[in-house]
């Protein structure tokens, strides 16, 4: 469903016009005063709930950052406007919430406290006539379940993507591990007998360039099937996950050398130094390697990369942008699906098994907004401490 | 140059993969011989025993790791390599177990050859 159907659906099935837009905009100074303490009590009311709690793994830090970011969000909402830009914001939101695998329940819950609080507010206003508070918390209520009509929408769209891509894997999984084995010798057999061709014509002292073009291309395909086949086969199986801290930078710097990119790649690296990530450097690596030759792909092999790494509370987060012709909005949500891809070469592998390693470290990996070239976050929360539930 | 011309025993039910390892090992100037299975193998390790045996993991039969065992047990100790395209935990520890180093398949050359020089 296109989203800009599915926004102007919604607010008409609920009835949210422009005279409802203009109630929540006149609320906006009653309500204002008492932000603060709606906030507070949507935030404690999280903390007191176990199953809520779960979904913050930043401690205070990402709470305080994440009441700045609700008091811009109860702001916005009275304030308007409620444009279609407005609707996109908040899908971005809704799908937050899908990414921290916050529960359904918890956004109906945790809205109910934002919608209690501020219709108290608005029901108790001094100098406000029945009618006009009528009015206000009329618009609320709409603006409130359209927000949930979206959260749920982007939840469900998520959701399925990922069962696809989950199903996906499974049949990938099946064949795969017999099938790449099976190609993996006579791989092998057509890879050394380019080799010992190529010794045979030096010992002969055969310098044909025909001959010689043709063997590097028997390798570099060998190679190109081999790479194919190792992604399957990581894809088959899910390998134990095993953390260790490591500096950012050292992390970085040997998947860029891994990525082995054309020279005209220009790599910027930001990773203050103390940076230490808590993840499998091995399987993380392969996230930031496959990243970096897409973008590199994507920009026709010349352009810029730029890496970030740095800490958000007990999360370890990495950037990655670049200058290419980034990622059509129509395919974003899709571009994570094992055998999705856009490349005319390719099986649509490397970013699934992204997505994959990602979730075994219980982190994501994601889009992020950009107004040129693609720009991708991998999001890593530490290991809990051993012992903890 | 290598001091002597030392004596490798290939296994690999792939015969093609078999004669290319060997081929390859013979241009640094190791003496070889190959086999399809493990069995065949042991009708060929000797006395005197190889100074090294790369084989694969899987083969019809006996597999690399018990075809190790079964030379040790014959009181030969050689260097064995055991070379898989199945790169799990379980493959590698039964391989190491044996007293074997294990190489992941597709093989890298330049380390085999160093390993059978170990």
């Amino acid at each position: 469903m296109q989203n800009l159907t599915f926004f102007q659906n919604v607010k008409a099935y609920v009835g949210f016009n422009d005279d409802a837009s203009a109630a929540l905009r006149e609320a906006h100074p009653l309500v204002a005063p008492h932000f603060a303490a709606i906030i507070d009590d949507f935030y404690d009311t999280i903390e007191a709930h176990p199953g809520a709690r779960a979904a913050i793994t930043g401690g205070a830090a990402q709470i305080q950052r994440l009441k700045r970011s609700l008091l811009q969000w109860i702001d916005e909402t009275f304030r308007g406007p409620h444009d279609e830009a407005y609707f996109q914001r908040r899908a971005r939101i809704g799908r937050v919430h899908v990414q921290i695998n916050l529960p359904q329940m918890y956004m109906l819950t945790a809205m109910d406290r934002i919608r209690v609080q501020s219709v108290d507010v608005l029901r108790v206003a001094p100098a406000l006539d029945p009618a006009t508070a009528r009015r206000m918390i009329t618009a609320l209520h709409q603006l409130l379940d359209i927000e949930l009509a979206i959260m749920f929408e982007t939840y469900r769209d998520d959701l399925l993507a990922k069962n696809r891509t989950a199903e996906r894997l499974a049949t990938i999984g099946q064949f795969a591990a017999g099938i790449g084995h099976e190609l993996r010798n006579p791989l092998g057999v057509v890879e050394s007998s380019a080799f010992l061709v190529s010794r045979r014509l030096e010992q002969l002292h055969v310098g044909d360039p025909s001959i010689s073009r043709h063997l590097e291309k028997i390798v570099a395909e060998v190679q190109r099937a081999s790479t194919t086949i190792n992604d399957l086969l990581e894809l088959a199986r899910s390998k134990p996950l095993k953390r260790r801290p490591i500096e950012a930078g050292e992390f970085i710097a040997q998947a860029v050398s891994a990525a082995n990119l054309p020279v005209a790649v220009d790599v910027q690296v930001s990773a203050p130094p103390g940076t230490i990530l808590d993840i499998d450097p091995d399987q993380l690596s392969r996230v930031l390697t496959n990243l970096l030759i897409n973008a590199s792909q994507a920009m026709g092999g010349a352009g810029h990369v730029w890496i970030e790494a740095r800490r958000e509370g007990t999360r370890s987060v990495l950037l990655v942008r670049d200058d290419g012709p980034g990622i059509p909005a129509a395919l974003r949500g899709r571009i994570f699906e094992a055998l999705f891809t856009t490349k005319a070469k390719g099986i649509g592998l490397g970013l699934a098994l992204c997505r994959r390693i990602a979730e075994a470290h219980s982190g994501t990996v994601s889009l992020d907004p950009s107004e040129r070239g693609a720009a991708f976050r991998i999001t890593i929360p530490d290991a809990a401490p051993a012992g903890a539930a | 140059m290598l001091p002597a011309k030392r004596r490798i025993l290939i296994i690999d039910d792939n015969l093609g993969l078999a004669e290319n390892i060997a081929e390859i090992l013979e241009m640094h100037g190791y003496l070889t011989e190959v086999a399809v299975s493990a069995e065949e193998a042991l009708s060929k390790v000797g006395p005197p025993p190889p100074d090294v045996v790369v084989t694969d993991y899987r083969l019809p039969g006996i597999n690399g790791a018990s075809l190790v065992r079964h030379l040790g047990g014959m009181g030969m100790q050689v260097n064995a390599i055991v070379m898989s395209a199945f790169t799990d935990e379980g493959t590698i520890e039964d391989a190491k177990s044996a007293g074997a180093t294990f190489l992941p398949k597709p093989l890298d050359f330049a380390a085999l050859g160093r390993l059978v020089q170990a």
